[in-house]
């Protein structure tokens, strides 16, 4: 048998990090491990801040990046986001009460998500939203079923940078055209930049809408939404 | 032909279960139980067997499925109740299950049956483009799959304006939309000479009410054709489906279940798919309390089934309903790629033939990811299913089937993510005079005369 190294030893007599904890509870999709290590990394006086930017962060990004290779699956990658946001609660809690700062440096954009009226399917939507949640995006999921005017309503009160509509089907789709007139009567539609997707849906339907972008899967709309945001 | 189980009981479930809110019941409820008996019945997905032979298998998937849905049920997500069942209950209405229905009426009606693996009776082969369709070309698309000698049963192409405007789910245009539909329908099986005809509907409408508007026996929408109650994925249902379930059996239509689990969300991999695919079909006995259920396993991102993961998943669940219920499914193929391309024929004959040598009817089939507008021709739906005709009668067994599946997925496996989108259905099909354009009809040889040449049974 081969000698341990040193991490194994640590993990072997359970004195393994709270930090590296943390990173292996968000992987394995553990709420309450990681809530117990952020807890930890705060009582061991670990700046939360450094924390959320250097190790946090880059480990749910990796948990996108397993699922967009199908080494993770949705509900691996569920579970993941759920751990994250537990301990994100816990160290961004600290922050605010100690005045350290404020964590805006990694999220890069502002985004308002839903699936189109009459649509009831959500699945790609909830993938897309994590997608955009562990690669730096504040997300408002909306859910299912949204009226065309609640779109608009939401990215109002939050400031939304981007609308990311999402249609499964044939008949649902005309909403996402619905929304993209409304914005125009509105004279709101410079106001945010609109994404589209879903099965039913191409790029030339985007176009033929007035849409600023489409993407086909739940990664691309991911650099769909980095792209515009830079672009902005 | 009466309901195979209790329509109120099943009602009763959806405000009466126990409560459950929607996340959790997909991350609490379903994914722990399928990942407990992916484990506990060893259920594991094999690159090697696509068409399985080993009978045992399809056993412990039907075992896992039952355990599976007793304990998750379905979810009504209008309630959020959890509608369960017990075995007795799930027993009663297999044992009361006709397991053979007539569609259709006069000289253009068929039987429908409960297959057996390896059976050497013909499946049911229900013909559809299974896409979106510019409003002049619905009935020249209509007829080109009514005409088809092997289609037993059709789905019309959807709609998705009517009279030049858009149809929204929901809105008056969708009522008036699923009404045009049947109308058009109707008369595209007329002037093809088969009047009576099983024809699925109503594609074009989403909605419990523009579903309800289109049933008219004089028409619309006759108690002779099908109709569908999809669900939400994974194993939910909301009001509006339960709507239909219930119109479509106090109207006296059949009731086909829609249901494609997918691969990659909450099912996870082939494994999940299969169990929770299996689940499906209790599912539709019990809740919709179908006559049929259509299947089609699906890839989350690629948007078809026409791989091995898939189609492992396909030939097991298929099986396991062979030996252990007497329900009838058509298994609907989904191929990545276009009409008038090689890869998609050779898609359509992989999927043909494991569904049926595994005990399946067919559903063929939505090509081109199922995305693109005019984009399907009945050729590929004819190539599956000559092939699945060919395969029950020439006696060809599971072993056999498998080799010449995973030749004929070794051809196309590696193109899935860039799969050509072929053509039109206006640009290879002669739509004024409804024939293929002989660039198609050309390809369409050449591949089947590579494809026997291989071993593949065709009908003809």
């Amino acid at each position: 048998m081969n000698e341990p190294n040193g991490q194994e030893l640590e993990n072997r007599l359970g004195l393994e990090m709270p930090v590296e904890r943390l990173k292996k509870a968000v992987i394995n999709g553990h709420e309450q491990d990681a809530e117990r290590a952020a807890h930890e990394i705060l009582e061991a006086g670990t700046d939360p801040m450094l924390v959320m930017e250097r190790e946090l962060f880059p480990t749910i990004k990796s948990v996108g990046e397993k699922f967009e290779k199908g080494e993770f699956f949705l509900t691996d990658l569920m579970s993941a986001a759920d751990a994250m946001r537990a301990a994100s609660r816990v160290l961004a809690g600290s922050i605010k009460e100690g005045s350290k700062g404020k964590i805006t440096t990694t999220r890069i954009g502002n985004i308002v998500i839903g699936t189109v009226s009459g649509d009831i399917h959500d699945i790609g939507k909830n993938i897309v939203a994590l997608l955009l949640e562990v690669n730096g995006f504040d997300t408002h999921d909306l859910g299912k079923d949204v009226e065309s005017m609640k779109f608009i309503e939401r990215a109002g009160e939050v400031q939304a940078d981007i609308m990311a509509l999402s249609a499964l089907m044939t008949t649902t789709k005309p909403a996402q055209k619905e929304i993209m007139d409304l914005l125009k009567e509105m004279d709101m539609h410079k106001k945010f930049l609109v994404i589209i997707g879903g099965a039913p849906t191409t790029s030339e339907w985007a176009e033929q809408i007035g849409a600023d972008g489409w993407a086909e899967t739940a990664e691309q709309g991911v650099k769909l939404a980095q792209k515009l945001i830079k672009g902005r | 032909m009466t309901p195979p189980w209790r329509i109120n009981e099943v009602l009763d479930r959806a405000e009466t279960g126990p409560i459950c809110l929607e996340r959790d019941f997909d991350l609490k409820v379903l994914v722990p139980k399928l990942k407990d008996v992916i484990r506990q019945y060893e259920i594991k997905f094999d690159p090697e067997n696509l068409v399985p032979s080993d009978d045992s298998l399809a056993d412990e998937l039907w075992e896992a499925a039952l355990d599976f849905y007793l304990e998750v049920g379905t979810l009504c997500t209008s309630t959020h109740r959890r509608m369960l069942f017990d075995e007795n209950e799930i027993r009663e209405a297999m044992k009361n299950f006709p397991g053979r229905y007539t569609l259709g009426y006069g000289k253009d009606s068929r039987e429908m049956c409960h297959r057996k693996i390896e059976d050497s009776r013909r499946p049911f082969c229900l013909f559809s483009p299974d896409i979106t369709c510019d409003e002049e070309l619905f009935i020249p698309m209509s007829m080109a799959y009514l005409q088809e000698p092997l289609a037993d049963g059709v789905c019309a192409p959807i709609l998705e304006e009517v009279e030049g405007r858009s149809i929204k789910a929901g809105a008056p245009y969708e009522t008036k939309g699923a009404i045009a539909h049947a109308m058009m329908f109707r008369e595209a099986a007329r002037r093809v000479g088969r009047p009576g005809i099983f024809l699925q509907g109503v594609g074009t409408a989403q909605s419990d009410a523009a579903q309800i508007a289109a049933s008219n026996p004089m028409w619309g929408e006759r108690l002779t054709d099908g109709r569908f109650v999809a669900s939400i994925s994974e194993l939910k249902v909301d009001h509006s489906l339960l709507n239909k379930m219930v119109h479509f059996h106090q109207y006296g239509s059949f009731v086909g279940a829609l249901t494609g689990p997918m691969l990659g969300g909450y099912c996870g991999g082939p494994e999940g798919t299969a169990v929770v695919g299996m689940a499906y079909h209790i599912q539709g006995l019990m809740v919709n309390q179908a006559h049929y259920l259509n299947y089609f396993p699906i890839h989350i991102k690629h948007m078809h089934n026409t791989t091995g993961e898939l189609l492992w998943g396909i030939s097991l669940v298929y099986q396991a309903l062979a030996r252990n219920t007497p329900l009838i499914s058509l298994s609907n193929g989904f191929a990545a790629a276009g009409p008038c391309t090689s890869m998609v024929l050779y898609e359509a004959a992989a999927h043909g033939l494991t569904s049926v040598v595994s005990g399946a009817n067919l559903w063929e089939i939505a090509v081109a990811r199922n995305k693109y507008k005019n984009r399907a021709t009945p050729m590929e739906a004819r190539m599956a299913c000559e092939i699945g005709c060919g395969a029950a009668e020439s006696g060809i067994k599971r072993a056999e089937a498998n080799e010449l599946v995973k030749k004929i997925v070794s051809k196309y496996e590696n193109q899935v993510p860039e799969a050509p989108l072929g053509k039109m259905f206006q640009e290879c099909y002669d739509a004024k005079k409804v024939m293929p354009t002989r660039e198609y009809a050309e390809l369409y040889g050449t591949v089947k005369r590579e494809l026997f040449d291989l071993g593949v049974p065709f009908a003809y």
